[in-house]
């Protein structure tokens, strides 16, 4: 007010008020990386181990029923409850005959993630006649056993990488007992659980 | 309600103390009334929501005592209160229950408020923390039935993290700061949000929320409390099964105020757009309504855009909701074409209700409009008439005695239902008592109006009779339209709604009230 024209200089006190805020946001900017106090990521690194199915045994390529499958857990804590996770569970799959699951080795599995790409709720393979395919039981999304793209339901229309389920890729030893290769969590490799896959052509 | 003690002793004395203590608070700019006689519940919806409140928030602390927020134990732990702790089932039930009843009280809270125009004058802030509030509302509600960790609560859960992780740019760090990395962390944070921080939040809103003005109407509350428990008593919730990640579950649909946004969502367009987008929008629609209303007036009837947006809007909300719930019992067809709603149909559906919405309203504004009219009408030609149901104060006596041995016996039933095992009708019984209370309270009062009314038998002279009973409670809701409860003792044929009304309320017994009248 005193000063005629102070348009395109700053005054003591601007300079003033540029100093307070800039003490207060140097006061508060140490807190920033503190946000990584909430997230709770997981440090499991991915290993090979073998197909454990849930009564025990480790699964086999001579004894495990055609088109039939059953839940298994990976990457394993050791925490039993911590293993209780549904981003854990894989539907481990033998194909029907018709599919290739006759051949007795790797080719007759598939391991595709259990949770729906859709809203993540938990699908489940249905081996009857006429389905033999991924079912969700929330929306409807419908997942095809060969290659866990989803072929029907909202999740087929999402647009990839997320209308593919997260694989594990399989090996056999000599015995015809069955590996899980260590996966890595990447929408090029194994993918995302929740998140999708590219499908690779 | 404290008239009645005509003799002040110590401990009246001590609660005086302390009620005029609190005038040195933040609660000066708090009036709270205590109705003298039955005032329509819609006035005072918000307070019954609140009430519902306190009940979850007690029910609620006694539930911790026991649940554990842990993966593979919340179930458990809960199908132990249930099943076990005496009286847990009661405590469960009347939690589940008092949580829709506060989602539902919040609800018509709401639009009664939007139809009476309430949001105006200045009470812009109160509204939108009010939608706010009611969002928090549903969230608490929506984290309470997840951390029971059921299949359904399992799916609900997924839903709600995925919804957020599909929020374009923010989303997946949302998710990963509110949500943690999977189930585990999900039942933990789920549950504190559910007990700390959604309460704190709310409480805060709640701060803002309050009108200076609040009714509390013992009987209401007694028959909602009541009415609470018995829903408790005849639809106990159940458990649903525990869920297991090697079981993949069945078919679930969500509570019933979220089954709308589920309806949304099956019908396969973007999660994000259906899922988030558009109860958002409904959201900020309704808490933009006082800026959009230009209105002067309040009534319903005169604000006719408005009414019929809100008369669309609760009819999209009850065919969504329905929706939402239906899903075709013909197991034979695939699940995707039971579960998958036709969206052309769908959206179809939601526009056509718009002109549906339109009309109704115009009809009901006219309607309305019309019988006002005609009521002026008749008005004019005759006096208005009311009839009351009038007991006198001996038959008021002999019901309210009737309503104890009622309670009594009741009381004596709940205990032995308890004894016997048969825990939902107690939970019954309980809430059957409280409401008979409700109906008891109401009468007792309405007798002590009626005894404060009746005309001191012979004209004394007397000069200052109110010396004695002087505890007035100065907040009594206003007493002007008591016509309904009078009794039609004064000779004088009719009275004029609101002067007779007023002059009733002249204590002065020398004053002889057909002189007044007919001056």
């Amino acid at each position: 007010m005193s000063e005629p024209d102070t348009r395109g200089t700053v005054t003591r006190r601007d300079f003033l008020r540029l100093l307070g805020a800039a003490g207060v946001a140097t006061a508060f900017v140490p807190f920033v990386p503190w946000g990584k106090f909430m997230p709770n990521p997981s440090n499991i690194v991915p290993s090979k181990v073998q197909v454990v199915l849930p009564d025990g045994t480790v699964a086999n390529v001579k004894t495990f029923p055609k088109n039939s499958s059953e839940v298994i857990t990976y990457p394993s804590s050791g925490d039993p409850v911590i293993d209780q996770e549904a981003f854990k569970k894989w539907q481990f799959i033998r194909l029907p005959e018709e599919l290739g699951g006759g051949v007795d080795d790797v080719s007759a599995f598939r391991v595709y993630s259990m949770v729906c790409l859709h809203l993540w709720c938990l699908w489940k393979y249905w081996p009857q006649e006429g389905r033999k395919r991924g079912e969700c039981p929330c929306h409807g999304s419908m997942y095809n056993p060969l290659t866990g793209k989803a072929f029907a339901g909202p999740a087929s229309l999402q647009a990839p990488p997320s209308n593919v389920l997260a694989t594990l890729y399989l090996e056999a030893d000599n015995n015809g007992d069955l590996w899980i290769k260590p996966a890595t969590w990447s929408t090029n490799a194994n993918g995302v659980v929740g998140y999708g896959r590219f499908l690779k052509t | 309600m404290v008239v009645s003690l005509k003799r002040r002793n110590g401990f009246a004395d001590f609660c005086y103390w302390i009620w005029d203590g609190l005038e040195r608070t933040v609660f000066i700019g708090t009036k709270f009334s205590f109705p003298a006689r039955f005032v329509s519940p819609f006035g005072f919806l918000g307070m019954l929501t609140f009430v519902t409140f306190i009940i979850l928030g007690i029910t609620g602390a006694l539930l911790m005592f026991y649940y554990q927020p842990i993966l593979d134990r919340s179930w458990d732990s809960v199908a132990k209160i249930n099943n076990v702790v005496p009286f847990g089932f009661a405590i469960r039930n009347i939690h589940y229950h008092a949580s829709n009843a506060m989602v539902l009280l919040a609800v018509l809270h709401m639009y009664y408020q939007y139809f009476s125009g309430r949001y105006k004058i200045r009470n812009e802030i109160i509204w939108v923390t009010g939608v706010v509030l009611g969002t928090v509302t549903i969230l608490e509600a929506f984290t309470g039935y997840d951390i029971i960790f059921s299949e359904r609560a399992e799916l609900a859960i997924s839903i709600a993290a995925s919804l957020t992780n599909s929020m374009p740019v923010v989303g997946p760090t949302i998710r990963d700061a509110m949500f943690g990395s999977g189930f585990f962390d999900f039942i933990l944070r789920f549950y504190t949000l559910h007990v700390f921080i959604l309460p704190i939040v709310m409480l805060g809103l709640m701060a803002v929320h309050m009108p200076r003005f609040l009714v509390f109407d013992v009987p209401m509350v007694m028959a909602i409390t009541g009415a609470i428990l018995v829903t408790g008593g005849v639809f106990p919730v159940d458990l649903g099964s525990k869920f297991q990640p090697t079981v993949p579950p069945g078919i679930t649909v969500p509570e019933w105020y979220l089954t709308g946004i589920y309806a949304f969502l099956r019908t396969q367009y973007d999660k994000f757009v259906t899922g988030v987008l558009w109860p958002g929008l409904f959201i900020v629609a309704i808490a933009m309504t006082p800026f959009i209303d230009r209105y002067k007036k309040f009534s319903w009837k005169d604000r006719p855009i408005i009414t019929a947006f809100g008369i669309t809007g609760i009819a999209q909300v009850m065919v969504t909701t329905y929706w939402g719930f239906y899903i075709t019992p013909d197991t034979t067809k695939p699940l995707v074409a039971r579960l998958v709603i036709d969206p052309i149909f769908f959206y179809l559906v939601m526009l056509l209700l718009v002109p549906i919405g339109f009309g109704f309203s115009y009809m009901m504004i006219s309607l309305a409009k019309e019988s006002e009219r005609k009521a002026k009408l008749a008005a004019a030609k005759a006096p208005h008439k009311v009839s009351t149901i009038n007991f006198s104060g001996k038959w008021i006596n002999w019901l309210i005695v009737a309503l104890l041995l009622f309670q009594i016996f009741l009381d004596i039933a709940a205990y032995n239902a308890a004894l016997s095992g048969m825990k939902n009708f107690n939970l019954f019984l309980t809430g059957l008592i409280l409401m008979s209370f409700a109906g008891m309270f109401h009468l007792y009062r309405h007798g002590l109006n009626e005894a404060k009314k009746a005309p001191a038998a012979p004209p004394q002279p007397q000069t200052e009779p109110k010396s004695l009973g002087g505890s007035e409670p100065p907040a009594t809701a206003p007493p002007k339209e008591e016509t309904s409860g009078k009794p039609t003792l004064p000779p004088a044929a009719v009275a004029p709604e609101i002067s007779a009304a007023t002059l009733d309320d002249i204590k002065d017994p020398t004053i002889g009230k057909s002189d007044l009248r007919n001056p």
